[in-house]
């Protein structure tokens, strides 16, 4: 009766455990923000080719 | 620059604050478990973690099911986004349930029906990502996905029901289970509202998580074809 187990020490356990779920959730928020940024300047840059490449309108 | 849509930053906002409590309902409205300890808290985020995995190929399974009906590419946007998620999800449910086994089983990882399962439909998801690559014509590659991501969603059921068809070590949550499984825990009425509420927040994850990989699959298919005329020219 006086003899009460304890719960087992595994705080080290749940840390890596949490650092491990929130670190890849946030690793991959972070790749979607970055490839995102990478295809709106993409779309930025084809957007100036495409305007120098259209012929000049000529003036009558 | 696309704003984002009002009802997408709206669903950001409700997402992060139910995040929040998530995470005080988990490491302090529920009670330290009486025999597993501190470890058994990462239980909450691992289930809702497999659940989001769950979710996601079956809408991947979904999308690729009206994707062969309409032929509407939006659903392969939709499709592949999902399997993505999904991946990341099911990545996280392993590790972490094998960062809880090695304290309550004492090993990283056992030849037990449901990690294997649970593997094998992991590694069948990445190659639906690395296969799509290799098919540049995008109809083709929308019709092999959808075909693949209606085929490969057999190891979901497998995998959720491993614990209840063969014997296994690993704990059952809902139900009666094996009497082998180790780390099994009664649930007190705080653990179960936190252990719902878990589920509820990473189903939210998962829904904007989900618009965001779909504007960017949009945004990169508008790139494609800008890339195409300005070949043509």
């Amino acid at each position: 009766m006086f003899l009460q187990e304890a719960p087992a020490e595994t705080f080290n356990y749940m840390a890596f455990g949490f650092i491990v779920i929130l670190g890849t959730m946030g690793l991959y928020l972070l790749s979607l923000i970055n490839r995102y940024r990478n295809l709106e300047r993409d779309m930025e840059l084809l957007d100036d080719l495409s305007a120098k490449a259209e012929p000049p309108v000529e003036k009558i | 620059m696309e704003p984002v849509p009002r009802n997408l930053r709206i669903l950001s906002g409700i997402t992060i604050a139910l995040f929040a409590i998530a995470l005080y309902m988990v490491f302090f409205y529920a009670p330290r478990e009486a025999v597993m300890g501190d470890v058994q808290r990462v239980f909450y985020f691992h289930v809702a973690a497999g659940w989001v995995g769950f979710l996601a190929f079956f809408v991947t399974l979904s999308a690729g099911i009206v994707y062969l009906i309409t032929r509407d590419r939006k659903w392969d946007r939709v499709a592949v986004a999902s399997v993505e998620i999904g991946v990341v999800f099911i990545f996280i449910n392993i590790v972490s349930g094998s960062i809880w086994a090695r304290p309550i089983w004492n090993t990283w990882w056992t030849w037990d029906p449901r990690l294997v399962t649970a593997t094998i439909m992991l590694l069948l998801y990445l190659a639906y990502l690395m296969l799509r690559q290799g098919i540049d014509d995008p109809d083709r590659r929308a019709r092999f996905g959808s075909v693949y991501g209606i085929v490969a969603f057999v190891s979901v059921p497998i995998t959720f029901l491993s614990i209840r068809i063969w014997r296994t070590i690993h704990p059952v949550v809902i139900g009666s289970g094996d009497p082998s499984g180790e780390g099994a825990f009664e649930m007190t009425p705080p653990m179960v509202q936190a252990f719902m509420f878990s589920l509820l927040t990473f189903t939210f994850i998962y829904m904007t998580l989900l618009w965001y990989r779909v504007r960017l699959g949009r945004l990169s298919e508008q790139v494609e074809e800008r890339k195409m005329e300005m070949m043509s020219i």
